[in-house]
């Protein structure tokens, strides 16, 4: 067993041997995948050009690292979701906020936010492309789609979930409309903005491969197109294993692990 | 502390269930001078709890008027602090930063407020709690939070809405002898709503008996302080007054 090497640096063992659980228990079936594939191709003896082995995709993905291209790719993929979620994110609380603290307007706009939360990310490719021409503003247009509705409505979500108390509470102690927003409204709605950042960047992430392949000459999407034009089955393959692995390693390193945190602080009180 | 003053109060709204509009405050005067303590009691949908959340500002008056210290109020303010039924703290501020919260809407500054919140946290029983989060104490300990909390920013008057309502009888009973000793230590002007006869007549100097939206009947409780209830629950004059207020509660 590794687990007492991994005990040693952390200050609660059964919490860092349980984590070592939880690892395997999520990497394993992955492993076994690998496994599988590699016999599969073996077994059928398939041609690399319909469905290459491990190995050569293992070499495709080094040729990639080495000559810097899956760096450009990922570095343009990741920058352009920064881009959009933050702007998605400067837009969409704020409105959602707005919302949240009139139950008319939530009440009108619920349906709305529902139904373009549905649209969100890729069904916005063809006009955002006719609105944007290809390139750089049709992709983040596509990623602030994906996010905003998402966060918006569940910002909005959070807010007018704040029990009325607490609202009343602020006020009686002398809380004026800003620091109602920055004390109250926003600390309450934070576990639902997360939990809407973490849905919206799932969908910006699928929207952005698909905006790619279409509007634009790099990032992650472009370079399984490209690979497709050369034939490079190997490449393409590499590619949506890199792509796998990103959103896993965003979503299970930062996403996850921030939501968990805020809504067991503060998630007691929304019962 | 200053007093509190309520004229010729009242509330009607719509009730969409009954298809009409419903009175549930009518015409309440109510004289509170600076460091007295007043319970307010009666039956279910009596109109106590409207009276304060009015006080409060939390619903627009119907009619009449509420002046604390000399003006005319409307709206939520911090010259009028609340405890709630249900605690209201913060989840996500520790106890400390709940009970610096108003000090803090006054632009007090961080160590100045920190001091207060301690000193009112001690007077509460608390000071051990300090950096802990509401939802890691008991009920009981949430409330004195809540009473330290409105407490701390020094309003003109205390409005209680039935804190103790939802806490077990033996907590509720401590609850209530430390709310008598903090009101002899620091006079706050309290207003207190309760359904508990009991709880009322222990704690207040007056009791204002309400029924069907009106003031019943005042009546001053004589009772020596401090109060335990040790003594008080075999004394002949708590058992008199008792009886005679939860009379007028029952034909209410």
């Amino acid at each position: 067993m590794t687990a007492p090497a991994v005990t040693g640096a952390s200050p609660r063992p059964s919490a860092a041997l349980k984590r070592l659980t939880g690892a395997v228990t999520f990497l394993l079936p992955l492993v076994v995948l690998v496994i599988v594939w590699e016999a599969a191709v073996r077994i059928t003896q398939v041609h690399p050009g319909v469905f290459p082995g491990v190995g050569a995709v293992m070499k495709a993905g080094a040729e990639s690292i080495r000559d810097g291209s899956l760096w450009m790719h990922v570095g343009a993929s990741m920058g352009r979701v920064m881009l959009g979620t933050v702007l998605a994110i400067l837009v969409g609380v704020p409105l959602g906020v707005l919302m949240g603290v009139s139950p008319a307007v939530s009440t009108f706009l619920t349906p709305l936010f529902r139904f373009f939360s549905v649209l969100a990310g890729i069904a916005w490719i063809p006009i955002a492309t006719l609105w944007f021409g290809y390139g750089f503003g049709a992709i983040i247009f596509v990623i602030f789609n994906a996010v905003f509705f998402v966060v918006a409505y569940n910002t909005l979500l959070g807010v007018s979930g704040i029990p009325i108390t607490l609202r009343n509470a602020a006020a009686s102690l002398g809380a004026g409309p800003w620091t109602m927003l920055r004390e109250v409204l926003l600390p309450g709605a934070l576990p639902n903005i997360v939990t809407g950042i973490r849905t919206g960047l799932g969908f910006a992430w699928r929207g952005l491969i698909a905006a790619e392949m279409i509007a634009t000459n790099v990032g992650l999407g472009y370079m399984l197109f490209l690979a497709r034009d050369f034939y490079r089955t190997e490449l393409i393959v590499f590619g949506m294993v890199v792509i796998g692995i990103l959103w896993l390693l965003i979503d299970r390193l930062i996403l996850a692990p921030l939501e968990r945190r805020t809504i067991e602080r503060w998630g007691l009180v929304r019962s | 502390m200053k007093s509190l003053s309520i004229r010729n109060l009242s509330k009607t709204y719509f009730d969409p269930y009954a298809g009409k509009h419903v009175t549930a405050v009518q015409a309440v005067s109510l004289d509170v001078p600076e460091g007295e303590f007043v319970c307010v009691v009666g039956p279910s949908g009596c109109g106590k709890t409207t009276i304060l959340n009015m006080i409060a500002g939390f619903i627009p008056l119907s009619g009449g008027e509420i002046v604390v210290d000399g003006r005319s109020v409307s709206g939520p303010g911090p010259d009028r602090g609340v405890v709630f039924q249900s605690h209201a703290l913060f989840p996500w501020k520790t106890v400390l930063e709940n009970v610096a919260f108003g000090p803090k809407m006054r632009g007090v500054p961080l160590a100045d407020r920190e001091a207060i919140a301690r000193e009112y946290l001690a007077l509460a029983g608390l000071a051990h709690a300090a950096d802990r989060y509401p939802n890691e104490l008991s009920g009981g300990m949430q409330q004195r939070v809540g009473v330290a909390r409105a407490l701390a920013n020094q309003p003109a008057v205390l409005l209680m809405d039935e804190p103790f309502a939802s806490v077990d009888a033996q907590t509720r009973m401590t609850l209530q002898e430390e709310l008598t000793r903090i009101w002899q230590e620091r006079r706050p002007t309290i207003i207190f709503i309760t359904h508990d006869v009991p709880e009322a007549v222990f704690l207040a100097n007056r009791v204002v008996v309400l029924s069907k939206g009106r003031v019943l009947k005042e009546i001053d409780i004589d009772l020596p302080r401090p109060r335990v209830w040790d003594a008080l629950i075999e004394d002949e004059r708590f058992k008199t007054l008792s009886a005679q207020v939860l009379q007028l509660v029952r034909s209410a």
